[in-house]
């Protein structure tokens, strides 16, 4: 394998040619990152999950350095509050786990139990990254949390800072970079052979890599049938409103009655995102709208299409699709980069090393194809039991269920059990918190909870609220520890 | 809670029947569950389960059972792996070790370093000398895992050799003695309520009759409940998988004793040797299409390495599982759902699996069968099954036994889509496979791909971040850690010795002492 070259714009294009350069680099992989024009708005944002970070631990990304470089915040999770009139309790999703284990045993059927016997205590209560969410305090885990629990943090990642930051790191790991306005695909018998940029230049390469957005090389090149996924919304803007005086800990999302708009608190500004669907109002409707819904003055607005779907064979000929060439999400849960990190590390797991290919690139569907589908049932759970009134969110109770989710809320509902899955990549507590603040009561527990006295449990628990609470005392808040950050670059 | 308890009947005592009682009456709150079983000393077991894999220790420290007093009970002794003689050419010989291969390096894991060094023609050495439990195995001896993760000690898990029905019979003492009511007899007929068709009650020969919300099906090859009664269709897996007999000879025990099962091909089957404490557990699984009963036992005969105890005794089954092991409020665990030849040990955990899965899915006091619990027990069950047939069938693919017609017949049937891809993947990548649920690690098939000649041409790029004359330094070392540790193990025989012999028994090569 002499080379691979890699098609994109912005972050992913960067993150993608960074991580394969870094892995693969010392077998003595050249890689080239063509450049297409980058089309990031400045109130574009990547939310990310937990996960994030041990793809950044490895391209050797220092957490401070991005942060400050990029302009970026933490976040403990997503916060999704009530505006369509429904009344709907807020639902938040962060990013920890959920209690500590009670004789070595889950906690969560213990806490359905007691819940079903009038326990008034949620499972935020019992959550490190939840509690600490609500008190405005970043969580930094340390031994003596994770002995409890998972206490991860994700980021608020504006996306022309994080650009430029993947950028300068993927040069100096040594991408090649070529910058075009437009690429000819040229094809050859075993697929792509080379792309054509505008000054004329060939870029040839045994593998070509497609992080596009609207998959140039293996969509528009190689004609791979995108096949799109019912979501709600079909619109979308992004814009900035300028920093709030104390920096949340987490995003909030406001589900209105023709749509939802995001607030992602970032360093220096607040940024927003807004979906709703073209069959109820106009861009200029919408924006006129969600600004005047939002109370903030949105700046420089930027407008495109929301086209979730997938493709079957992300990786066909000597094209490997990943992030959006290979599947889009619906914007609401952030999942762009998670989905992008699917990709690149399943492709740096199967990468070619010359001779045949077919069983990686077999494999490499496969596990996309997997682990794509569990992560799409995630947001099609939450398109199903939410509460929310409107048009907007009646489409989305409509969006039709997998087998595979028809099974999951049906088992817990029994019985509280999140199934196990194949190709998993969110752990069973933020299906059992998505569930739990979705309203879907559990009819019974599985039974060796009831092998714990109640006296027993209720001791149990209030241990575990007095160590939530005092751990998460300790904890700096958001904007102290920001600022600490933003400091160290001085000092 | 209300009403009555929620009776379950456990029809079957052997291994699964006890293991199921033991596990329900562990995991299930006493005060809801009234737990009977029902077995007949006239019907015998088929207790081939004389072979384990590490999991029965999560098993019996979830139930709390003493390890050595178990042992001694059960004549048990340790294993740390199963030897596989001649399924590649006659004579080759390699162990499918319960630990692992070597270390994760610079990001990628073992074999993709190993597969570097031999394509680069620096090491020569095999996969299997990167193991301790294979070291462990060779060296006859057993000691504890050690505690400390950065110690090659550490690196292996171990399982036992019993008495399967010696295991249950200790189970049986130990589950009655929490609660479970035990009944001897026999099941006439069974009664259905009509309206749903669900078990309603067994009838006994003795004109008891016995009534129950759920029923497990512990009667074996009979499948009286799930089979017979329910219909549940049976998923014939020959096509792969043609053994269908097995005749079983124990022999007294030799020395050294050996701290694995041993399973040898032979013409038409293979045989298995399995040492106990009292004895070694011998027989030849073979396929009646190319091996008489005749042919066999002389095999069998010639296989054996002590002196031999009794007559040969002839099992028939044939390989495949039902199409589902819940149907209505019939649960089967154990033979009745299915088999699969004992060469990967594996029947104890499909058992044990079940009545994990059970346990979390049981219904609640004053609750009828939940369909949604019901789906969830099937799909893990086919799940549990379905994997581990292929690692068994990638055993019978992957022969150089040529010329032999059984052997030829398997070498060139149609393999399940899902082992083809496997076997592929590993040849072309070095990638094994890496799954989350069900049974046979990574690990596990790297030993059988490269014991039977399924080596890789390739390896991932991420092996070459090691420059190669470090990856041999660290090779090197490794495989001295191994021998050096290894060469300290107490033998298997004094180990267990002083650990775990029953009484009045004489381990193989250890003195009596005086004590």
């Amino acid at each position: 394998m002499s080379g691979v070259a890699i098609l994109g714009r912005g972050a992913p294009l960067w993150l993608a040619a960074a991580a394969l350069r870094r892995a693969l680099g010392p077998a003595g992989v050249e890689v080239d990152a063509v450049a297409l024009p980058d089309e990031t708005a400045p109130g574009d944002l990547y939310p990310t999950l937990p996960a994030i970070e041990a793809l950044h631990d490895q391209i050797g990304i220092d957490e401070a350095v991005l942060l400050r470089g990029a302009r970026g915040a933490f976040t403990l999770g997503r916060n999704i509050v009530d505006r369509s009139g429904a009344e709907q309790p807020p639902l938040l999703l962060a990013h920890g786990g959920y209690g500590t284990g009670i004789d070595g045993e889950d906690f969560f059927p213990h806490w359905l139990k007691a819940r079903h016997h009038g326990l008034g205590v949620g499972l935020d209560d019992f959550s490190l990254t939840a509690s600490a969410a609500h008190q405005g305090r970043l969580f930094l885990p340390d031994e003596v949390s994770a002995r409890y629990g998972r206490a991860d943090y994700g980021y608020h990642l504006p996306a022309a800072g994080y650009a430029k930051n993947l950028k300068a790191i993927a040069r100096h790991l040594g991408v090649r970079i070529a910058e075009t306005r437009t690429v000819d695909v040229e094809h050859g018998e075993a697929g792509v052979t080379a792309l054509r940029i505008d000054d004329g230049t060939r870029i040839a390469a045994a593998l070509f890599v497609d992080a596009t957005r609207e998959g140039v090389v293996l969509r528009e090149g190689l004609g791979e049938a995108f096949v799109p996924w019912a979501a709600p919304g079909d619109r979308m803007f992004t814009a900035r409103a300028p920093r709030l005086a104390s920096v949340p800990v987490y995003a909030e999302v406001r589900a209105g009655a023709e749509g939802w708009t995001a607030l992602y608190p970032g360093l220096t500004h607040l940024h927003v995102a807004h979906v709703w669907s073209s069959a109820a109002a106009s861009d200029e409707e919408a924006l006129a709208a969600a600004g005047a819904a939002s109370g903030f003055a949105l700046e420089a607005p930027a407008v495109r299409a929301v086209a979730p779907g997938f493709v079957h064979e992300p990786w066909t000929a000597n094209v490997v699709g990943v992030g959006e060439a290979a599947a889009g999400f619906d914007p609401l849960h952030g999942f762009a980069l998670h989905a992008l990190q699917l990709g690149l590390v399943h492709l740096i797991a199967c990468f070619p090393t010359g001779g045949a290919m077919e069983a990686r690139r077999a494999e490499y569907n496969r596990q996309m194809a997997i682990h794509i589908a569990r992560v799409r049932d995630f947001e099609v759970a939450h398109f199903a039991l939410q509460r929310h009134a409107g048009p907007f969110w009646d489409a989305a109770r409509r969006v039709p269920l997998s087998a595979e989710l028809d099974h999951l809320i049906a088992l817990f509902r029994a019985r509280g059990e999140i199934a196990p899955q194949e190709g998993e990549s969110l752990p069973p507590d933020a299906w059992r918190a998505l569930f739990t603040g979705l309203g879907v009561v559990s009819e019974g527990w599985r039974p060796a909870a009831d092998r714990l006295p109640p006296d027993a449990a209720k001791a149990h628990f209030r241990k575990m609220l007095g160590f939530v609470r005092e751990q998460v005392l300790r904890q700096p808040t958001h904007d102290a520890y920001l600022a600490r950050i933003a400091q160290a670059s001085r000092g | 809670m209300t009403g009555s308890p929620y009776r379950i009947v456990i029809l079957g005592g052997g291994t699964a029947g006890w293991m199921c009682a033991a596990g329900l009456s562990r995991l299930l709150p006493a005060a809801d569950y009234d737990i009977t079983l029902i077995e007949s000393d006239e019907i015998g077991t088929v207790g081939v389960g004389e072979a384990t894999l590490p999991h029965i220790k999560t098993f019996n420290d979830m139930l709390g059972l003493d390890e050595a007093e178990f042992m001694r009970a059960a004549m048990a002794s340790f294993k740390v792996g199963i030897e596989f003689v001649g399924w590649g050419r006659e004579g080759e010989r390699y162990i499918h070790p319960f630990g692992t291969f070597g270390e994760r390096w610079a990001g990628a894991d073992f074999q993709h370093h190993w597969a570097r060094a031999r394509l680069a023609g620096s090491d020569r050495r095999s996969l299997q000398d990167y193991s301790f439990a294979v070291a462990v195995c060779r060296a006859a001896g057993f000691e504890h895992p050690g505690e400390d993760p950065g110690s090659i000690r550490s690196t292996y898990a171990y399982a036992y050799h019993f008495d399967a029905g010696l295991y249950a019979r200790y189970l049986r003492e130990w589950t009655t003695a929490r609660g479970v009511r035990r009944l001897e007899g026999k099941v006439a007929s069974v009664r259905r309520d009509g309206e749903s068709g669900d078990v309603a009650a067994l009838a006994l020969e003795s004109g008891a009759e016995i009534a129950g919300d759920l029923f497990v099906d512990c009667s074996g090859f009979r499948s009286l409940l799930l089979g017979q009664t329910m219909g549940v269709p049976w998923h014939d897996w020959s096509e792969w998988l043609p053994c269908d007999r097995a005749l079983a000879l124990p022999c007294a025990g030799t020395a050294p004793m050996l701290p694995f099962t041993r399973c040898t091909a032979q013409r038409g089957g293979w045989t298995w040797r399995i040492p106990l404490q009292h004895r070694i557990g011998n027989g030849h699984v073979f396929a009646s299409e190319f091996c008489s009963e005749e042919d066999a036992e002389r095999t069998l005969r010639g296989a054996i390495d002590g002196e031999v105890q009794g007559e040969p005794r002839l099992l028939r089954f044939q390989a495949g599982r039902r199409g589902a092991g819940w149907a209505g409020n019939a649960v089967a665990i154990g033979l009745s759902s299915g088999f699969l030849e004992p060469l990967e040990s594996t029947s104890i955990f499909l058992i044990q699996a079940a009545v994990t899965d059970l346990a979390a899915l049981m219904p609640r006091r004053g609750q009828r069968v939940d369909p949604r619990l019901r789906a969830e027990f099937n799909r893990l069950f086919e799940v549990h099954y379905d994997r581990t047939r292929d690692f068994i069938v990638l055993h019978y693919a992957a022969n150089a036994r040529e010329g032999e017609p059984l052997w030829d017949h398997v070498r060139h049937m149609a393999l399940p889509d899902s082992l083809t891809h496997k076997i592929e993947l590993f040849r072309e990548s070095a990638i094994a496979p890496d799954y989350a649920l069900g049974l046979f690690s990574r690990d596990s098939w790297l030993s059988v791909f490269e014991g039977q000649g399924v080596v890789p041409r390739a390896h991932s790029p991420l092996a070459e971040r090691l420059p190669l004359p470090e990856l041999q330094r660290r090779l090197d070392d490794l495989a001295e850690r191994i021998a050096l540790n290894a060469a300290e193990m107490t033998p298997l025989a004094e180990f267990l010795a002083d650990y775990c012999a029953a009484e009045g028994v004489a381990l193989p090569g250890v003195a009596v002492s005086a004590a």
